[in-house]
């Protein structure tokens, strides 16, 4: 996709709306000249039955003609604002429907990002653009660019009429436009960095705010609800400052413009008046340009406004495009491969190494091994040695820098991500639930799964047990990342969650940490009669998991010191056989 | 029970429309009356400037033209570009002191929000969407801003303007004065009848927005759990049905909206021409005066002026009072734990813990601790066992107040903690939870978290003591490495080793460990375990753990099962007593 300019990017998305917002346009521009309908046919009727020697007469004698005036100037009125709405509405609907387009497309967009634009982009600040930033875009096209062509056209049909009324005048109170013009300019290179200094500020007050309501748990543990407050006020008080900054600097241009605003109908009176006295007018049409002469002074005072909800448009505009056109580097490669059909289950690393763009070391080196469709392998190693690293490779969240990942023989990388990330079922270890029912979590990834199923994978993970004793039982609602159940009780659930796409592939990240010692003994067997096929990854601590594995895998600064079954292990005397005996109670000896 | 609340959900609004926000909205307007004060005289003073145009312009018309007197008439424009001046200059003066005001409101409005949302309880936020808390802490409360600073005078500025129009038009002439009052009733009975819709509609739009915000940031930050599960294209239609239901209600608002300018608009259209007829046809042409008719038909269209401006005030009006009403439910929600009116500080807390006869139950009904009593001496470190879900981490939380208890006393050397003040009690108190949160900045700047004023060394020493030292120094900028979002950059068990630190800097007198160690390798525990001896030394502790390793040897070790306690000893005590301790004990040596 190649890059647009912010306004063409805008118009792309109108969405088939591009006609109707045209008309909308057009309307706005009809009920802008149509707004001098009014003062023009009560000038009329003052004219004709009010000012003129014989208005008595004439209102004895043309009385259809009043009454025609009258109608005319409801009728018109009616006719106006009849426009007025369906213009505005018209505008709204075109603003609304590409706020719609925008902003799903750009979920979609977010959804389907790599894990590296997630460690650039914090929450708060994805935050403010799918919502502040969109909001900025709605008005440009449901208010700025309506207000805009207002403008254009009140002051041009009132130019033109002034024109054809005595040109010299006209001349006189237009030559007045440029300075307004300049003036406005000025503002707007202005105002244009005040409204990106604004963004981002705003975008910090979202981000702490964030922080705050997420972790409150822990800022309630350290009591430091003080510090809080004062931390956010500092970020309150600096989106304040910002703010009054930006509509401050409007100000410093406001008396400018106003004072040009006021002085045409000074100009007109001064220049009106001599043309007057030369009798090259007449007062009653002196009387006619003064009654207009707002029609020409108000939009270009409003232009001041215009200008700077453009600038604010500009600024929202960059931030979400960027998103808009950000692209994710872990894609389907050109003629990915389809899996039609369910997979074995095979898992092969081919000396894989893997570094994180931001980092300097190596998290793994040249590590090489098989999983047999089936078998079920342990990962152990030190905190920080690479375990999750290793696994979030099998379903493509990061691709190594060199080495091939491998499932059926199949380098990952040339799977269809969807078809790939299907055919794994995974427990992370950071367990993140959704305020929904329980049973909406363990069916996330199986939408169609009946509530039996739900059940049934419950059971597998020791769930079923402590959902039954809940109040309202599979309907309940846990909150945000499942806050009011027990880590444990997380766990769990999530484990459940990860069994219910019945995956040929399992991968377990240290699922049952915070489990206690029997239920995890009971989830073990439970995996072990699984009614689908699968090959299981399982990263754990405990000797209790790892035990009845067909291999363990040990991890050491990134690299495999360690191969082979429990027995094979102990037999070998090496960080495994200490783990064994550490754990059951034997670290005397060792 | 109060049902938790999902995207999917409107929240009801518990707090009716009622003229107590408006007094409420006013209390926050007061404090800052001294500027509200200036700026509406600053603007009387410019209207009042701005009135001198027509009295000049006329002198110019009547005087100056008809004498030829071009001296005059240029006299007579500086006086009004002098006068403009003025009344722009005031004018300016008073908008840069509206934009202080309006600033200075949303963040009073603001920080009373927040500082509201730091003393509630969980429960609250566990209750509902983050999204939905956000978007009232940022986006509602900008919205309300303007029309709570410039509404209110835009309001007494208009309704004075109103007044005086209406007082010159009975002085002028009474009949037509009557005829363009007719117009009142009209306008008010329309106005009412949109205001009624217009408020329904826009509480739509702000619940329907507080949804997608509700599910737009739980996508965010779950965006790895929607790939893993290929859930891509299910979320995105949930979304985009979200986004549909705001654009309709969204649609249903502004319709109303933009029926309210072209309402009046015609209404004053009509009354123009009602004078016109009534003047010249009605009262019979030549009874009413042509001064008097154009006086009139001028003060009509001034009449109507401040009325549109009126209706548009009362429009964002009723806009922004769908989200004041939010701002102040949230303001108004219960503070479920806080200080007791007479709290006293907590004295240096030797470390004696008491549990009398407590109940607890997290809803009415659902107990899930019964008549619990138990003493731990100070220095004694107790470890809370037993399957998942039995009690253990409600008996932490009680400890550290994060709830009340229902029936009975907790005591800390002897005084109930619920009456002394929270601060008190919990900065004495070293609680690591089981969700070990990181906050974005610096690995040092998540350690000093639990000591604000901790020198460089007293963080490494922490460091040191559980074991994280070494980790931390393997990153290229060691402790000012940046850890992102939720410490993204750590492991699970390395966030638990800087949450340790973070706890341990504290140097708190009571300590409560959540399972803390779930996450960290056994070898690295083990280390741990020699920091965290020294450091269990002379403080009470509680901690819940499923490794035998870590519990072994405390002090006390409780069994807690089904809400009680069903045994208590130390190790020893209770391997011999062949219990449920042993059981779960010999379950894990067999392996």
């Amino acid at each position: 996709m190649e890059k647009k300019t912010k306004l063409q990017w805008l118009r792309s998305n109108l969405d088939g709306n591009g006609w109707l917002y045209i008309l909308s346009l057009f309307g706005v521009a009809v009920y802008s000249i149509m707004q001098l309908t009014v003062p023009f046919v009560s000038r009329e009727i003052v004219d004709v039955f009010l000012t003129s020697d014989d208005a008595a007469a004439n209102m004895a004698n043309r009385r259809d003609y009043f009454f025609f005036l009258i109608f005319a100037m409801v009728g018109l009125t009616l006719l106006r604002t009849t426009i007025v709405y369906l213009s505005a509405m018209g505008c709204e609907k075109v603003s609304q429907g590409a706020l719609y387009k925008i902003r799903t497309y750009l979920f979609n967009k977010i959804e389907h990002q790599d894990m590296n634009f997630f460690n650039t982009y914090r929450t708060g600040d994805l935050m403010t653009r799918l919502t502040g930033d969109l909001d900025a875009i709605r008005h440009m096209i449901a208010w700025v660019l309506k207000s805009c062509i207002e403008s254009i056209f009140l002051v041009g049909a009132t130019s033109i009429y002034f024109f054809i009324m005595d040109w010299r005048l006209a001349l006189a109170i237009l030559a007045l436009a440029p300075v307004m013009l300049w003036i406005i300019i000025l503002f707007k290179n202005k105002v244009k960095l005040r409204h990106r200094d604004l963004r981002e500020k705003f975008a910090n007050l979202n981000t702490d705010a964030q922080e705050n309501i997420s972790g409150n748990r822990v800022v309630k543990a350290f009591a430091r609800e003080d510090y809080e407050i004062e931390k956010f006020d500092k970020a309150n008080v600096e989106y304040s400052t910002y703010s009054k900054k930006t509509a401050m600097t409007w100000l410093e241009y406001f008396p400018y413009v106003q004072i040009v605003a006021e002085l045409m109908p000074i100009v007109l009176l001064v220049f009106g008046g001599i043309l007057i006295i030369n009798k090259q007018m007449t007062p009653g049409e002196f009387v006619a340009f003064s009654g207009l002469c707002w029609a020409i002074a108000n939009p270009m005072r409003n232009m001041g406004g215009i200008v700077n909800e453009f600038q604010r448009f500009n600024a929202a505009a960059a931030k979400v495009m960027e998103i808009y056109y950000s692209e994710p580097k872990i894609v389907d490669k050109e003629n990915a491969i389809e899996l039609k059909e369910r997979v074995q289950g095979k898992i092969e690393f081919k000396n894989v190494s893997f570094k994180y763009e931001d980092g300097k070391l190596p998290v793994l080196n040249d590590v090489s091994f098989t999983v047999n469709p089936g078998e079920t392998v342990a990962i152990m190693g030190e905190t920080g040695c690479g375990k999750t690293s290793l696994i979030n490779l099998i379903p493509r969240f990061y691709e190594p820098t060199s080495g091939e990942v491998l499932i059926d023989g199949i380098n990952v990388s040339d799977i269809k991500l969807h078809d790939l990330r299907c055919s794994i079922g995974l427990a992370s270890q950071d367990v993140l639930l959704y305020s929904d029912s329980i049973d909406g979590n363990i069916a996330y990834g199986n939408l169609r799964l009946s509530l039996e199923e739900v059940m049934k994978y419950a059971k597998y993970s020791q769930a079923a047990e402590f959902i039954q004793k809940m109040p309202e039982r599979y309907d309940t609602i846990i909150g945000e990342r499942g806050v009011g159940l027990s880590g444990g009780q997380k766990q769990r659930i999530s484990l459940a969650r990860a069994l219910a796409v019945a995956p040929p592939i399992l991968i377990l990240d240290d699922t049952t940490s915070a489990v206690d010692m029997e239920t995890e003994k009971e989830i073990q067997h439970a995996l072990k009669s699984l009614d689908f096929e699968c090959t299981k990854l399982i990263i754990a601590q405990r000797i209790s998991t790892t035990k009845a594995c067909d291999k363990i895998l040990v991890l050491k600064d990134g690299r495999i010191v360690e191969e082979g079954s429990h027995d094979e292990l102990v037999a070998k005397g090496g960080y495994y056989c200490s783990l064994v005996k550490l754990q059951t109670g034997e670290e005397v000896v060792a | 029970m109060s049902r938790k609340n999902t995207y999917r959900e409107d929240e009801v609004l518990e707090t009716p429309f009622e003229l107590k926000h408006l007094l409420r909205a006013g209390e926050y307007i007061k404090r800052q009356k001294k500027g509200m004060i200036i700026a509406f005289l600053l603007s009387a003073v410019s209207g009042v400037m701005a009135l001198f145009t027509p009295k000049i312009t006329q002198q110019a018309l009547d005087v100056a033209i008809p004498d030829s007197n071009v001296k005059l008439l240029i006299r007579l424009a500086f006086i009004l570009i002098l006068t403009n001046a003025v009344s722009i200059i005031f004018a300016t003066i008073r908008s840069r002191m509206m934009v202080d005001v309006s600033n200075r409101i949303i963040l009073d409005i603001r920080r009373d929000l927040f500082s509201h949302l730091q003393k509630l309880s969980f429960k609250y936020f566990d209750d509902r969407p983050h999204g939905k808390i956000l978007i009232r802490v940022v986006n509602y409360v900008n919205s309300v801003s303007d029309i709570l600073s410039n509404g209110l005078i835009s309001v007494i500025l208009e309704t004075l303007n109103l007044i005086f129009i209406v007082v010159f038009m009975f002085l002028t002439d009474v009949k037509l004065a009557i005829v363009i009052l007719f117009g009142v009733p009209v306008l008010a009975a329309f106005l009412f009848w949109i205001k009624n819709k217009q408020r329904v509609a826009w509480q739509q739009v702000s619940n329907k927005n507080s949804n997608l915000n509700a599910y737009l940031q739980e996508n965010i930050t779950g965006t790895r759990i929607t790939q893993i599960f290929a859930r891509e294209e299910e979320n995105s239609n949930t979304f985009a049905e979200l986004s549909d239901r705001c654009r309709k209600t969204w649609m249903k608002a502004v319709s109303y909206n933009n029926l309210v300018w072209p309402g009046i608009d015609n209404i004053a259209v009509a009354i123009r021409a009602c004078i016109f007829v009534f003047g010249l046809v009605v009262f019979g042409h030549g009874n009413t005066s042509l001064g008097v008719i154009l006086a009139m038909s001028s003060y009509a269209s001034r009449f109507w002026q401040p009325i549109m401006n009126l209706g548009n005030i009362f429009n964002s009006f009723l806009n922004n009072m769908a989200y004041l009403e939010r701002i102040f439910e949230t303001m108004d929600a219960e503070i479920l734990v806080d200080d007791a009116e007479d709290a006293k500080e907590l004295p240096p807390i030797k470390g004696e813990v008491v549990f009398e006869n407590v109940d607890f139950a997290y809803e009415k009904g659902k107990d899930v601790l019964k008549n619990i009593s138990f003493k731990v001496n100070p220095g004694e470190s107790v470890a809370l066992v037993g399957p998942t879900g039995a009690g253990k981490s409600t008996i932490v939380n009680l400890v550290s107040r994060f709830y009340n208890v229902d029936e009975g006393r907790v005591l800390i050397d002897g005084n109930d903690i619920s009456k002394v003040t929270l601060k008190s009690l919990r900065s004495q108190m070293g609680i690591m939870l089981q969700d070990s949160f990181i906050f974005s900045g610096t690995i040092e700047d998540n350690i000093r978290y639990g000591k604000l004023d901790a020198t460089e060394e007293e963080i490494v020493k922490a460091s040191k003591t559980v074991c994280a030292d070494e980790f931390i120094n393997r990153f290229p900028d060691a402790y000012k490495t940046e850890v992102k979002e939720r410490g993204s950059i750590l492991s699970q068990g390395q966030k638990q080793l800087v949450s340790f630190a973070r706890t341990l800097i504290s140097d708190p007198a009571i300590l409560v460990l959540d399972e803390a160690t779930s996450s960290i390798d056994v070898q690295t525990e083990k280390a741990l375990q020699q920091g965290l001896n020294a450091m269990l030394k002379g403080r009470t502790s509680f901690i819940i753990a499923h490794r035998l390793s870590t519990i072994r040897n405390c002090d006390k070790i409780m069994y807690i099962d089904d809400g009680g306690i069903a045994e208590c000893g130390n190790h020893d005590e209770l391997m011999a007593k062949k219990g449920l301790y042993y059981k779960l004990y010999t379950s894990q040596l067999e392996e």
